[in-house]
């Protein structure tokens, strides 16, 4: 509908957002907007200050760090990810579960940050960072920590970044010849995901993140064969929802499903 | 053949006619198309005032609560908001809505806004005013409103049991309408059949047609002369206007509705009267337009549903061969907290009764309940989507149960194209229809006949496939007296629309229609049948866009729903353009020197005698001699205007009260599909494979 | 710098250059049809799901419900007033009413704008790939069919 009076700010730097959001309690960051606006519209939530990222060219960057692995700018946008050759070459999963989120219009302005920090269980992002074991840097007023995937996602719609800090850059580690998979099952043909999974495939072992279960990406780890990932998310004891688009049991069922197929996808 | 499956004699003949070779039944480039294309059309939000109040609803949060206190104070200190309107004012200055359910169902009040209590989550409470769309969004969240919950009503079947809660105090057992229909001899069909297939319950889910454009309304009030022009998306403004006369307590004419492009409509915008209401008493409240625009959550939630409906008990006696004989349900159908189109969706099913099939014998007892949810109104297929729905599921079950072939089984019972025009059991008229080959000819485009090899493809990687089928009858042109099946008191019947088409003085023709089409492309067609008669090009004939009922083109069932614009609309085109052919050859005649009309002709934007083509006046000299030259014309030849209006009205009867029987509407579309479907047993996701679809 | 609630901003629309001053909290949905009274552009949900809001910011298809008119302060827009300056035609446009590819006309403009975009940078598209452009716009007339056949259609022609 209509947001709320807010105030907005649009920074030239990392360091003045950072010094923004941290002058004002009820300040958010403005990524994409694809999800903030909408919440704003329906009054779900009515930050105070608004600070958009989208002049900071520096959050924008796409780069292969010394040891193959790959450096994404927080608000590098989910077609950005589909078209950049660096991420073809590091870790094209990336480009192709960024490919399923919603549609042109969306894709365009979303971002890589903003899928990730606004962690509503049923994004696509989440699960395929946690299972590649990628690091987040954040940078407050005190200066820049990093922050490992498993540690990173709190709850719904929480992260490791907190009031008056920014998420700047995701880093995935070089794929070294792992394979990526991920499989999901949306409702409709692409629409919110009811069960998602990503899995990376290394050194014999399968490590799996299922999405949609809990208020975080579950990890479960296995060795690379169907019925071992099937029993692993099944020691996982899944405690997922019940709502409008699928019962707990389904969706406990769908979990070892898009699991296997997962794997299918990385090892296939 | 028993008696209970004799085919009943044909009672009207259907006269066949040369169609001669012109714009009808040709692609003709569309003249709605241009203004769309480039985003010029005039959708009601387009619409702009000087000085313009932007209206928000504050609505319940309860499905049933009474209300105990609303304070608008805080809201009106908000600098920009111009001011408020409660239900307390609306009951003080409006009778409550005219309904169409007999009594008791029939004495419920319905009013613009909520009226010291509210019945279902989104009813509208109080109507904020102010300078921006914004602002009267953050006024209303200053609005308080203290409410009392109730218990809800939620649960059709249980909705009339003794101890539910009562959501109209005039309405005993929630029960807004009950009747019975009773058709061939359902006795003796139970008697004569092989088997009795039972089914405990069949559900059809409540629904919404979701135009992409959503309803709104841009409302003036001229203080001067009481006069209100509504910029409106409504699609009926026949039926709007009737029911905001009597409850705004003024004349119909004191209300036009203006529209020029409206995003689909699908039903959803009949019954929008209701917040017209409030509109309108705001805007004469401010003193200054008021613009409300309905918002997608509010259309989802608050809008008209498509009802609920449940059909128990079914009972249906078949032979073993297949051959149903009839049916014996008892229907529960859900309305939701108000009545404002209903209740009847109660007898609009009986347009189908038997679907597209054979079957003589059916016995259904028809309850409507009201519940705390969103009220019902049209939807695409109003009432007859359930039914027809039910038909479908009958004879997939009954196939099942017999483990008959769902294709055979309907070609068994499918009424046959020879024994069109067809009386159903209650007396209404399929004009025409082949569904077995209509059938035919879904299968083949989903390649039914190597199915089974596609079912052994889709097994080999994991999947399981399914064919369906669905065969439906769109009808048309109702005959509105079937209300009086509903409530005999009543004093609708039959149907019309009215057109008018005029010569002006350079010789323009001009049309304007009584409809509000959505898309349906009536500006194009109706220059089509115009150009046929008149013997012009469709781009040579203006059609105004869109609807205003001060162009005298209002009749009362003015408006575009229920599929009959092809058969009113162009009926009335043709009507006005057949009047204005007449006067124009006689113009033509008298100034050419023919001793009658049948010897002159028209062609090309002229009127020309027959036996001397040169001899010829245009259209131009017609409308020129008229309009500001008459003296040359022939004083018994001066009556004529070239503005000719003419109403169509179908030949509908009036319905039998007593047997609930009668030709309920004129025409019959029939539409065959066919499904191939595979789902993953792994995730029960399933995916459309292929898709026909068939329209007689 | 200091957060503020309103701004003046300059946004280039359709090639002319507009100045206004505006609450932050504006959509450039309602800057657009309110503002600057370019009512083509159309609002068709509460959630950025239908995309009959859709114009081109800076080249690229976006929802203008889910973008706030302060954030197209200095951008150049393109919305559905631009497509045909001279009142000639778009071949997408053409397109559209060769196929009957509309009928109410609500969801047009957003389509014809994600169909542009499309173009633009695809100009020999699949049919798979012009599905997948349109999917961020919702269409309740039409069925989509005839939409497809048109924008496959223009792009054939050479899309202009």
């Amino acid at each position: 509908m209509l947001l709320a009076p807010v105030e907005y700010a649009r920074p030239s730097s990392v360091d003045e957002a950072v010094r923004l959001l941290g002058a004002h309690d009820g300040a958010r960051a403005l990524a994409g907007g694809q999800t903030l606006t909408n919440v704003m519209k329906a009054r779900a939530a009515a930050p105070d200050v608004l600070v958009d990222l989208n002049d900071l060219a520096e959050l924008r960057a796409i780069s292969r760090s010394g040891d193959g692995g790959l450096e994404l700018g927080a608000m590098v946008t989910l077609s950005e990810l589909m078209r950049s050759p660096e991420v073809d070459e590091a870790r094209p999963i990336l480009a192709a579960v960024a490919s399923q989120i919603a549609d042109v219009q969306v894709r365009n302005r979303g971002t890589i940050g903003g899928n990730i920090c606004s962690n509503d269980p049923t994004n696509h992002l989440p699960p395929v960072v946690a299972a590649l074991g990628a690091t987040m840097t954040i940078r407050g007023v005190d200066g820049e920590r990093t922050v490992g995937a498993e540690d990173f996602f709190l709850g719904v719609y929480m992260t490791a970044v907190a009031p008056g800090e920014l998420l700047t850059k995701v880093v995935i580690p070089a794929a070294g010849g792992a394979r990526d998979g991920f499989a999901s099952v949306p409702i409709g043909k692409d629409g919110t995901c009811i069960v998602n999974a990503a899995a990376t495939v290394q050194d014999g072992q399968a490590r799996i993140a299922l999405g949609c279960v809990a208020a975080v990406p579950v990890l479960v780890t296995s060795a690379v064969d169907e019925a071992a990932v099937r029993q692993a998310v099944q020691d996982a004891e899944l405690d997922p929802p019940s709502d409008v688009h699928a019962s707990a049991d389904y969706r406990r069922h769908l979990a070892q499903v898009v699991a296997v197929r997962a794997l299918r996808e990385a090892t296939g | 053949m028993s008696e209970t499956t004799v085919t009943p004699d044909k009672p009207i003949s259907v006269e066949k006619e040369e169609t001669a070779p012109g714009f009808i039944g040709v692609n003709v480039p569309r003249k709605e198309d241009k203004r769309l294309v480039q985003g010029e059309g005039v959708f009601v939000d387009d619409v702009k005032r000087h000085g313009m109040a932007y209206v928000h609803y504050v609505r319940s949060p309860y499905a049933h609560a009474a209300i105990s206190r609303i304070d608008v104070s805080k809201a009106l200190e908000l600098d920009g908001v111009y001011g408020t309107l409660i239900g307390e004012e609306v009951a003080a200055e409006t009778d409550p809505f005219f309904q169409i359910a007999p009594p008791p169902g029939g004495d419920l009040k319905d009013y613009a806004l909520a009226v010291g209590r509210v019945r279902h989550v989104g009813e509208p409470v109080v109507a904020v005013a102010a300078a921006t769309r914004e602002l009267a969004r953050d006024a209303a969240e200053l609005v308080e409103v203290d409410y009392e919950p109730l218990d809800p009503v939620l649960d059709p079947e249980t909705a009339a049991d003794p101890g539910a809660p009562k959501l109209h105090d005039e309405v005993p057992n929630n029960t807004i309408w009950q009747g019975n229909f009773d058709y061939g001899d359902y006795d003796a069909a139970l008697a004569e059949a092989d088997k009795v297939v039972r089914i405990k319950r069949l559900h059809f889910h409540r629904f919404s047609s979701t135009p992409l454009e959503t309803s709104g309304a841009v409302v003036e009030y001229n203080r001067g002369t009481g006069q209100w022009t509504i910029h409106s998306n409504n699609q009926f403004p026949g039926f709007a206007i009737i029911m905001m006369g009597p409850a705004l307590k003024v004349g119909m004419d004191k209300l036009r509705f203006v529209s020029q492009d409206i995003g689909g409509g699908f039903g959803n915008k009949i019954c929008t009267h209701v917040q017209l209401v409030a509109m309108c008493l705001l805007a004469r409240k401010l003193n200054r337009a008021v613009n409300w625009t309905e918002w997608r959550t509010d259309q989802h939630t608050a809008n008209s549903h498509g009802n609920e409906r449940v059909f128990l008990d079914v009972e249906v006696p078949v032979k073993a061969d297949g051959t149903l004989l009839g049916f014996k349900t008892r229907i529960v159908d859900d309305c939701g907290a108000y009545t404002r189109y209903e209740p009847l969706g109660c007898i609009i099913w009986a347009q189908v009764t038997p679907g597209c099939y054979r079957w003589r014998h059916v016995r259904v007892d028809f309850t409507q309940v009201c519940t705390n949810k969103s009220p019902c109104g049209p939807n695409r297929g109003y009432s007859r989507m359930q039914h027809l729905w039910f038909t479908e599921r009958i004879i997939d079950i009954v196939a099942q149960e017999l483990e008959l072939d769902p294709v055979a089984i309907r070609k068994r019972n499918y009424i046959r194209a020879d024994e069109m025009p067809y009386e159903t059991p209650n007396g209404c008229v399929y004009d025409s229809g082949d569904y077995a080959r209509c059938l035919d000819e879904a299968l083949k485009l989903v390649d039914y006949d190597s199915i089974d090899e596609k079912r052994r493809d889709a097994e080999s990687r994991g999947k399981l496939l399914g064919v369906g089928i669905g065969s439906t009858l769109d009808s048309g042109t109702n005959n509105f007296g079937q209300s009086t099946l509903v409530n005999p008191e009543l004093q609708f019947s039959g149907n019309n629309e009215v057109a008018t088409v005029k010569l002006d003085i350079f010789g323009e023709i001009v049309v304007t229609l009584g409809t509000t089409p959505q898309g349906q492309s009536h500006e194009t067609t109706a220059a089509q049948v115009v150009a046929e008669i008149l013997k012009v090009s469709p781009d040579d004939v203006n059609v105004r866009a869109g609807h205003d009922s001060y162009w005298n083109s209002h009749a009362g069932f003015s408006g575009t729903y229920a599929s009959q614009f092809a058969v009113t609309g162009l009926g009335a085109v043709k009507g006005a353009t057949d009047m204005l052919a007449g006067e124009i050859k006689q113009i033509g005649a008298a100034v050419l020197g023919a001793d009658s009309t049948d010897e002159v002709e028209l062609e090309g934007g002229f009127v020309r005698r027959k036996d001397n083509p040169e001899a010829a006046l245009p259209f131009m000299a017609c409308g020129a001699i008229v309009n500001a030259n008459n003296a040359v014309l022939p004083l018994e030849l001066r009556e004529i205007t070239l503005n000719c209006r003419y109403v169509y009205v179908p030949p509908h009867q009036l319905p039998d009260k007593e047997r609930k029987y009668g030709n309920l509407t004129l025409t019959y579309a029939n539409q065959i599909h066919a499904c191939v479907v595979e789902v993953d047993p792994e995730t029960g996701v399933y995916e459309l494979i292929d898709y026909g679809a068939v329209d007689d | 710098m200091e957060p503020v609630s309103g701004q003046r901003i300059s946004v280039e629309v359709n090639g002319e250059w507009h100045e206004r001053d505006v609450e932050v909290r504006r959509l450039l949905v309602h800057f657009l049809r309110d503002d600057l009274d370019l009512t083509g552009t159309h609002v068709g949900c509460d959630t950025g799901n239908c995309g009959a809001c859709t114009v081109i910011v800076d080249g690229v298809a976006v929802k203008s419900c889910m973008m706030l008119a302060v954030q197209a302060d200095g951008a150049s827009v393109e919305t559905i007033e631009g497509l045909a300056p001279d009142g000639e035609l778009h071949a997408l446009q053409q397109a559209f009413s060769s196929f009957h590819a509309l009928q109410c006309g609500y969801c047009t403009p957003g389509m014809l704008m994600s169909a542009k975009h499309l173009l633009d940078h695809n100009p020999e598209p699949t049919e798979g790939e012009i599905r997948r452009a349109i999917q961020g716009n919702i269409c309740r007339c039409t069925g989509y069919v005839n939409i497809v056949e048109a924008i496959a259609s223009a792009a054939k022609g050479g899309g202009r």
